[in-house]
C-alpha cells in the first residue's frame, strides 16, 4: 500500500476540488477526484420562466458564464422554434470569440504559469530593460518587506521549474499584462454581450444590443489590441515553454490519461451555412500515427452515479438521467457523475478539438514527440485562439455587410413569447470543451432543466464499471519524488483548466428525451 | 516601490479619492492627504485581507479581476496582503490552509466572502474538509471588517433559490457588522471604493438598511435611468430589432430599475463601456435581497410595480398634453 495524500483546495482553478493520490515508489498509481460543492442550479429552475434559464445558468460558471447563457439560449430557440437571423448568430458569435480570448489567456498566465515558473529567480535577474527592472523591484520589495503573498506559499519549485532569470522576469512581466489584456478582452465582449462578467443581452431568439456601426469598430479596434498580444506574446511564451524547458514533461507525456477524445462541434463560421470552426468528432484510444476521427452520435452518452453523491441507478442518457442526491451513500466520493461515450472515459476541450480537426500544428507538436498530455493541452489552446481570432475578423466583416442589408435583424421576435410545452436541447464548444442543455416546458413553465457540462466529462469519478475519470488516469504514473511537494498534481489537474462549479449539479429524477441535436 | 507600477498604482488611487471624497463627506485634498499617508505606509505593513469562496461561480473575483482602474494586479501586489484566495493564490492543499490559520491567528485583517452558504447540510460546500458555515465563523472572528461581496453572500441570491438552504453572511455571522456589497457580480468599483474607504478611515461606510453603502446603493435605477424620458412618455421597447425603438423604455421587457437601488444608471459598468439597459436587455434587480427569486419571471413584472407606474406615467403624460394643448389655444 502506497502512501495516500490529499490535495484539497486544489487552488488557481474555478470551485472545489480534492485530488487524493497514493503514491509508491515516488509515482502515482491511484487517484480520486472529488468535487465538494453543490448548489442544485437545475433543480431552482424548475417551475420558472424558460426565458429566465439562460441568465440564471449564466452564474453556473462565473468564468466562463457567457458559454452557458449561449448553449442555454441554443437549448431554448430549439424548444420555442426560434430562428436566430443571421445577424444575431454573428453578434453571438463574435461575444463568444472575446470568451475564449480571455478564457484561454487567462488560465496559461493566471492560473497556470506559477506551476512552472520559479518567481523568486527575478531577484537574480542582471539586465537593464527598464520595464523588467521595475517588475524586479517590485518583487524584491515584497520580499523584502517580508510579505510575498499571494506568490508564496507554494510548492518548491522542482528540476522542471524555470529558473533562468530573464525567461522568469519575462513571463512574470507578461503576468502582470496578461492581466489587463484579459479584461480588456472581456470588455470586448461586452460591447455586444452587455456588460461583463455575466454578460446581460443574450436571450432566447437572438440578442438585445441593436448594434451601431461605431461599437463594431471599437470591437475591431479591441480585436487588433489583442491579436498583437496573442501574436507577438501568448503564442510564443506557450511555444517557447512548450518546446523549451517543458519539452522533457511533454515528451514524458505528463498527463495522458486515456487518449479517448470528444467534441461536439460549434461555432459557424459563415452563418446561416453550417461549416463549423470546431468540428464535432470522437477519437477513442487514439493512435498518433493514424488519427481516426468517428462521427459524435449523441446517443451514445450516459452517465454513471456508481461513484457520485446520488441515488443508484443504472447507467442512462444525460437527459433521462435519475438523480437524487444522497450524501451518505457509502462508494460515493464525489457530487461530480461520471458521462461517458460507448461507456468510454473521455477527454473534452481545447487538445480534443484539436485533434479532431487534426490541427496541423499541433500535429506536428505531436509529431516532434510530444506526446498529448499537460504540455500539449497548452499547446492546443494557443492554436485555437489564433483560429477564433481570424474568425472573428470574418465575423466582423460579415456583419458589416449585413448591418447595410434592409430589414436587418438580431432577434426572432415572433418567438419570444413562451410556448405552452416544448423540449430543446443545445450543444457548444466552451473553451473547456463539450457543453449541452437540455430543457422541456410544462404550462409555459420550466419542468426540467439539465446541464452537461465539459469538466463533467473530464473530472467525473469512477463510473459502474469502475473505470477511472479523465482527470484519475491522467495522474497514474506521474513523478512525485516528494509526498509533501506534489507539484505535478496539480500541474496535471490545471492543465485540464478545471471549472468545478460548472461540474456539479443536482438534478431531478424525470426528464425528457434529445431528440433534436443542433449546432450554432 | 517600483517607478512605473508604482506611479500607475497612486494615481488610480487618486482618481479613485476623488469618488470618495463625497461619500467622506471631506475635501478632496482631505481624501488624498490620507491616502498618500495610507499608500506611503503600505509598502512595508500592507493590510492582511483574507477572501473566502463558498457556494460561489467566481464571477466576484473575475469582476475584481478585471478592473482596469485601478488594475487588479497594483491591488493584489501593491496595496493589500492577499493572504489566501483559492483562484489567485500559488499555494495549494496544505499550504494555502497553513497560510489561512497563520493569518487567523495573528487577526486584524479584511475578510471578504464571495458565495453563499449552504445550511441544508454543511457537506454541499466543503473546503480542506470542513463546511463553509464553519470556516466563515472562524474567520469572522478575528476580523477587523467583513465585507460581503455579491448577490449570493449578501442575501443568498441565485442558490437561495436552490435546495440547500443557501443564505448570506449575515444570517450566520450575528455578532458583527457585515458591509454587504451586493449586485451579481460586484461591481468592481464598489468594492474596490469600499476597501479603499474602510483603509483610509478605518470606518464602515454609512450604510442603509440592508447593510449595503448608502454611496452606492442609495437612488433608484430607474429615477437615474437614460431612458426615463421615454418612460414618461410611453415609448416603451416592443422589438428589439427596431433601430427607432433602440433607445426606449424597456419596462415591457421587464426591467426592474424601478424596484432596484443601486447606481448602475450613472456609473455604468466595465469603465462605462456598457450595462445592463443600454444593451438593451434591462435591469433585473440583481442588488435587492429578493433577487434572483422575487424577481422572475426576469422578463416580466412580477412585483405589479411595472404597471402601477405605467398608469401613474399615463395620468402624467395626459395632463402635460392638456396643458400643452392649453397652451396653444391661448
Ligand atoms: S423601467 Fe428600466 S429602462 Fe425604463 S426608465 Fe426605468 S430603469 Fe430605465
Ligand atoms: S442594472 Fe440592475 S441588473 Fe444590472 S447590475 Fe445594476 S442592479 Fe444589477
Amino acid at each position: 500500500m502506497g502512501k495516500r495524500i490529499t490535495v484539497d483546495p486544489v487552488t488557481r482553478i474555478e470551485g472545489h476540488l480534492k485530488i487524493d493520490v497514493e503514491i509508491e515508489n515516488g509515482k502515482v498509481k491511484d487517484a480520486w477526484s472529488s468535487g465538494t460543492m453543490a448548489r442544485g442550479i437545475e433543480l431552482l429552475l424548475r417551475g420558472k420562466d424558460p426565458r429566465d434559464a439562460s441568465y440564471v445558468t449564466s452564474r453556473i460558471c462565473g468564468v466562463c458564464y457567457s458559454v452557458h447563457q449561449l448553449c442555454s439560449a441554443y437549448a431554448l430557440d430549439d424548444a420555442f422554434g426560434a430562428k436566430v437571423p443571421t445577424g444575431g448568430t454573428l453578434l453571438r458569435n463574435l461575444v463568444m470569440g472575446a470568451e475564449y480570448i480571455y478564457d484561454h489567456m487567462l488560465h496559461f498566465y493566471h492560473l497556470t504559469a506559477l506551476d512552472y515558473l520559479d518567481v523568486m529567480a527575478i531577484a537574480n535577474y542582471k539586465g537593464d530593460d527598464k520595464e523588467l527592472l521595475a517588475v524586479k523591484d517590485k518583487i524584491v520589495g515584497l520580499v523584502k518587506s517580508n510579505d510575498t503573498y499571494p506568490l508564496t506559499p507554494r510548492y518548491k519549485p522542482d528540476e522542471y521549474c524555470v529558473n533562468d532569470p530573464d525567461t522568469v522576469i519575462t513571463a512574470v512581466k507578461h503576468y502582470i499584462d496578461a492581466l489587463a489584456m484579459q479584461a480588456k478582452a472581456r470588455n470586448m465582449g461586452a460591447i455586444f454581450g452587455g456588460r461583463q462578467p455575466h454578460y446581460q443581452s443574450i436571450v432566447v431568439g437572438g440578442l438585445t444590443q441593436y448594434p451601431d456601426i461605431n461599437q463594431v469598430l471599437q470591437f475591431k479596434t479591441m480585436l487588433d489590441e489583442q491579436a498583437k498580444f496573442v501574436e507577438e506574446v501568448y503564442i510564443p511564451d506557450v511555444m517557447a515553454f512548450g518546446t523549451g524547458p517543458l519539452f522533457p514533461l511533454a515528451k514524458m507525456g505528463l498527463g495522458g490519461g486515456h487518449y479517448n477524445y470528444l467534441s461536439y462541434g460549434a461555432l459557424k463560421t459563415n452563418p446561416p451555412k453550417n461549416d463549423l470552426l470546431f468540428p464535432a468528432g470522437v477519437i477513442i484510444d487514439m493512435d498518433p500515427a493514424n488519427l481516426r476521427v468517428k462521427p459524435f452520435e449523441a446517443a451514445k452518452i450516459t452517465e454513471s452515479v456508481k461513484h457520485a453523491w446520488y441515488k443508484d441507478s443504472k447507467p442512462l442518457h444525460p437527459a433521462k438521467g435519475v438523480t437524487e442526491y444522497d450524501l451518505d451513500k457509502e462508494n460515493g466520493y464525489s457530487f461530480v457523475k461520471a458521462p461517458r461515450y460507448e461507456g468510454h472515459s473521455m477527454e473534452v476541450g481545447p487538445l480534443a478539438r484539436m485533434l479532431i480537426k487534426k490541427d496541423p500544428a499541433l500535429i506536428d507538436l505531436v509529431k516532434k514527440g510530444a506526446k498529448p498530455g499537460a504540455v500539449a493541452r497548452h499547446a492546443a489552446r494557443a492554436i485555437e485562439t489564433k483560429q477564433v481570432i481570424d474568425a472573428c475578423y470574418k465575423w466582423i466583416d460579415q456583419l458589416l455587410t449585413e448591418m447595410t442589408k434592409p430589414g436587418f435583424k438580431i432577434h426572432d421576435s415572433e418567438n419570444w413569447e413562451i410556448p405552452d410545452a416544448g423540449e430543446g436541447a443545445g450543444f457548444y464548444e466552451p473553451p473547456r470543451g463539450a457543453l449541452g442543455h437540455w430543457i422541456e416546458i410544462e404550462d409555459k413553465k420550466i419542468k426540467n432543466y439539465q446541464a452537461v457540462v465539459p469538466s463533467t466529462w473530464n473530472a467525473s469519478p469512477r463510473c459502474d464499471k469502475d473505470v477511472r475519470g479523465q482527470y484519475e488516469e491522467s495522474l497514474i504514473g506521474a513523478p512525485v519524488p516528494d509526498p509533501d511537494n506534489p507539484i505535478n498534481v496539480v500541474r496535471i489537474i490545471r492543465s485540464f483548466d478545471p471549472c468545478l462549479a460548472c461540474a456539479i449539479h443536482l438534478i431531478d429524477p424525470q426528464s425528457n428525451e434529445v431528440k433534436k441535436f443542433i449546432v450554432e | 516601490m517600483s517607478p512605473i507600477l508604482g506611479d500607475i498604482n497612486r494615481r488610480d488611487f487618486i482618481k479613485y479619492t476623488a469618488m470618495t471624497a463625497a461619500a467622506l463627506g471631506l475635501s478632496q485634498i482631505d481624501v488624498m492627504n490620507k491616502v498618500s499617508e495610507a499608500m506611503a505606509a503600505s509598502s512595508s505593513d500592507k493590510p492582511p485581507v483574507i477572501w473566502l469562496e463558498g457556494q460561489d461561480c467566481a464571477g466576484c473575483t473575475t469582476s475584481f479581476a478585471s478592473t482596469l482602474n485601478p488594475p487588479a494586479a497594483s491591488i493584489i501586489l501593491d496595496t493589500i496582503s492577499l493572504r489566501y484566495h483559492e483562484t489567485i493564490m500559488a499555494a495549494s492543499g496544505h499550504k494555502s490552509e497553513q497560510a489561512l490559520h497563520h493569518t487567523v491567528k495573528e487577526g486584524g485583517y479584511v475578510l471578504l466572502v464571495e458565495g453563499s452558504i449552504p445550511l441544508a447540510d454543511g457537506r454541499f460546500c466543503m473546503i480542506a474538509g470542513r463546511p463553509f458555515e464553519e470556516i466563515v465563523l472562524e474567520c469572522a472572528k478575528n476580523a477587523a471588517a467583513i465585507i460581503a461581496v455579491g448577490a449570493c453572500a449578501t442575501y443568498g441570491g441565485v442558490p437561495a433559490a436552490g435546495p440547500t438552504g443557501s443564505v448570506g453572511v449575515r444570517e450566520v455571522v450575528k455578532n458583527k457588522p457585515i458591509i454587504n456589497i451586493s449586485t451579481c457580480p460586484v461591481h468592481p468599483d464598489h468594492l474596490v471604493g469600499t476597501i479603499v474607504y474602510y483603509l483610509t478611515t478605518g470606518k464602515v461606510p454609512p450604510l442603509d438598511k440592508e447593510g449595503r453603502p448608502l454611496m452606492y446603493f442609495g437612488e433608484s435605477i430607474h429615477d437615474n435611468c437614460r431612458r426615463h424620458a421615454y418612460f414618461e412618455e410611453g415609448k416603451l421597447l416592443q422589438d428589439w430589432n427596431d433601430p427607432e425603438q433602440k433607445n426606449w423604455c424597456l419596462i415591457d421587457k421587464g426591467c426592474k430599475g424601478p424596484v432596484t437601488y443601486a447606481d448602475c444608471s450613472v456609473r455604468r459598468w466595465n469603465d462605462g463601456l456598457n450595462f445592463c439597459i443600454d444593451c438593451g436587455a434591462g435591469c433585473r434587480g440583481c442588488a435587492e435581497p429578493i433577487f434572483y427569486a422575487g424577481m422572475s419571471p426576469l422578463y416580466s413584472d412580477p412585483t405589479g410595480k411595472a404597471e402601477e407606474l405605467k398608469k401613474e406615467a399615463k395620468i402624467r403624460e395626459a395632463k402635460r398634453k392638456e396643458l400643452n394643448t392649453g397652451k396653444e389655444v391661448k
